[in-house]
């Protein structure tokens, strides 16, 4: 899982482009949206394409990512269990 | 305020306006369910031309997009009786991607790509000898270039304006709205609880319009009057309360003729914040008892085409006496108490509004007369200083006539300059380069100003001209649809595709309500620049300006040559 949640905040820190973090500022259990790293509407979306290209998780509803998307270490848990890549 | 002269509507439900007004008047829609069409994972559902549609239209040499352009145009055109080659005849495209289709993947970028070079190949088959210019405000492009079209009129650049909007749709653009997870599978449904997002649309409209010193006697429509505004608050999301669209509707000064408005054509895509966002603006505007139709279960949202049809069939239905019916509508799922127009119902006002909303925060609306409801405004003479001027390069960069040094970057030599003079906006690392080119030189240019920073202000608008589009963000977008191991489109270098995304990052970095436009030419060419510039001014909330060139090729071809204006001539207006 460790290794995992490092690969997670490695992939978010690239695919939204949060420049100036580095994994170690990002704790996994801090809300990601709202306040925690500021995210938005759009970097939600981007999300559900990192699950989709990197571990083929299709999330048909955008609203199921809600949960999902509430820190690193949830996302962890949703990937470790429903991966099929 | 500029007289109809002349207009057509091109669709897939008909060629002309009248086979397009009497198909809606009669509830068809265009919409049509497509599964696995251009490779699309996800089914949608469009409103398209059919292979035998395009066929008809398609002229040799021309792309599909420039030969629908053509066929709406040379109809319109032909039925003003206007000579297009004279000098005093502007032709104004609006459009949201254009040629964007010929775009390849890993390819050198055909010159067709560039939409300035787009409209120049357009105007001159259609025997034009004036620059043409393209407003490219992502969907607010149709009502824009009708507003642009109007102050050049008014101004006295020109007596007639064709204007133009068009776009087709590909794997481009609906992968996109896909990503966005705005496109409903189903037809759409605008203001309706039940609905489930846009669909979108191929179509082309034209308006053939012409100054007041030059209308023919007879029985015109004219549009009196028309503002911009941007919501300063989300590349994508609209502002809650509304804002940007309520201060366009009052721009218009709608809301001092109340009595006289046949109907609102709202934007009403059918997505759930667009529709929500219109109802407050429209309540706030004073306009909540005005019945409200939208025209998106018809023909789908047809971008940049949207704005000049939906003003094309509004003008067509009040000529008949008629508020038309939104299709898909049923039952009222938004928060604003406006009066939904379900059905088709007879009027006997003689005026509407059009407004309309995009990407970008951009919000524009109009107001269209049979006889002008409003007391007649001034042109004012143009009366305007430079304060402040910046020039940014990959070699050089001025403030105010003084050379900068710029240290040496490896890289991104923008968010270089970033680094080094500004920083403290981490948003600007998810920008595409003509976004962060455009704010890096505003933030120069703002800091050479020396003025008080972030109060909210509708007085200052964000004017830039471009040749090169959003040629970057376009092909970064074009990569993740044309991924070797499948179609992941990405959300959020897709909001970038649209230019004018740079000048709604200035206005939402420094809180500007004023309006935003990004224009298009076929070359960089002061004389027009300055044209248009002068005609931007002839809005009374505009006491100031954020302009000029801005272009972004790549890392060794970019300039920002941008300055802030002071509209001296507003000085007695507030």
């Amino acid at each position: 899982m460790e290794e995992l949640i490092l690969e997670l905040k490695q992939r978010i820190i690239e695919a939204l482009n949060l420049e100036e973090m580095t994994p170690d500022e990002i704790d996994a259990q801090e809300p990601l949206f709202g306040e925690g790293l500021g995210l938005d509407s759009i970097d939600a979306l981007e999300l559900i394409v990192l699950l989709e290209k990197n571990y083929g998780i299709r999330l048909a509803n955008p609203a199921e990512g809600k949960e999902i998307f509430k820190s690193v270490e949830s996302i962890a848990q949703y990937v470790s269990e429903h991966r099929t890549k | 305020m500029v007289y109809h002269i002349a207009d057509n509507v091109t669709s897939p439900l008909g060629n002309t306006t009248e086979q397009n007004y009497l198909s809606v008047k009669s509830g068809n829609s265009a919409l049509r369910y497509y599964e696995n069409h251009w490779g699309l994972p996800e089914p949608f559902t469009a409103a398209l031309f059919t292979a035998e549609q395009n066929l008809a239209m398609a002229i040799d040499d021309m792309t599909r997009f420039e030969s629908l352009v053509i066929h709406s145009a040379s109809q319109a055109i032909d039925q003003s009786g206007i000579n297009v080659s004279a000098p005093n005849v502007v032709f104004v495209l609006g459009t949201t991607k254009g040629n964007i289709e010929e775009l390849e993947d890993n390819r050198p970028v055909p010159s067709i790509y560039y939409p300035g070079d787009t409209a120049q190949r357009i105007a001159s088959k259609l025997g034009f000898t004036t620059t043409p210019v393209v407003a490219c405000n992502a969907c607010i492009s149709g009502v824009s270039a009708i507003i642009l079209a109007m102050r050049l009129l008014e101004k006295g650049a020109y007596d007639y304006a064709v204007v133009c909007g068009a776009d087709v749709q590909n794997k481009f653009t609906v992968s996109g709205f896909q990503s966005l997870k705005a496109v409903s599978q189903e037809p759409c449904r605008p203001f309706d609880l039940e609905r489930l997002g846009l669909n979108l649309g191929e179509a082309a409209a034209t308006l053939v319009l012409s100054s007041d010193r030059v209308a023919q006697q007879g029985d015109h429509w004219c549009i009196e009057s028309g503002a911009v505004r941007n919501d300063a608050f989300h590349v994508s999301s609209p502002s809650k309360n509304g804002e940007g669209a309520r201060l366009a509707l009052c721009g218009t000064r709608a809301d001092s003729v109340v009595g006289q408005l046949a109907f609102i054509n709202a934007h009403g895509t059918a997505t759930m914040f667009n529709d929500q966002m219109e109802s407050v603006a429209i309540e706030r505007a004073g306009l909540n008892d005005v019945p409200v139709n939208a025209l998106k279960g018809y023909y789908g949202h047809t971008m940049g085409a949207a704005g000049v049809l939906e003003t094309v069939i509004s003008i067509r239905a009040a000529q008949d006496n008629m508020v038309l019916g939104t299709r898909g509508f049923s039952e009222r799922g938004v928060s604003g108490k406006i009066r939904l127009s379900s059905q088709n119902q007879q009027t006997d006002k003689e005026s509407f509004v059009k407004m309309i909303s995009g990407f970008g925060g951009s919000n524009a609306a109009l107001l269209v007369s049979k006889t002008p409801v409003l007391a007649p405004d001034d042109v004012l003479p143009s009366d305007y200083t430079r304060t402040h001027h910046v020039v940014l390069t990959p070699d050089q960069l001025m403030v105010d006539g003084e050379q900068r040094e710029i240290q040496p970057a490896e890289g991104d030599r923008i968010t270089a300059i970033y680094k080094q003079m500004i920083g403290n906006y981490p948003k600007i690392y998810k920008m595409d380069m003509l976004s962060r080119l455009a704010l890096v030189a505003t933030e120069l240019l703002l800091q050479a100003e020396g003025a008080e920073r972030f109060t909210a202000s509708e007085n200052r608008a964000v004017v830039l001209f471009n040749h090169s589009s959003s040629i970057q963000a376009d092909r970064a977008y074009l990569a993740t649809i044309a991924d070797k191991e499948g179609c992941f489109p990405s959300p959020s270098i897709f909001v970038y595709t649209l230019p004018n995304m740079a000048t709604s990052e200035v206005a939402m970095r420094n809180l500007f309500h004023g309006e935003t436009s990004l224009y298009i030419l076929p070359c960089r060419d002061e004389k027009t620049m300055e044209q248009v510039m002068e005609a931007s001014m002839l809005d009374k909330s505009t006491h100031s300006m954020i302009t000029g060139w801005l272009d972004y090729e790549d890392n060794d071809h970019f300039i920002a040559d941008i300055s802030i204006i002071q509209n001296l001539s507003t000085r007695d207006y507030d």
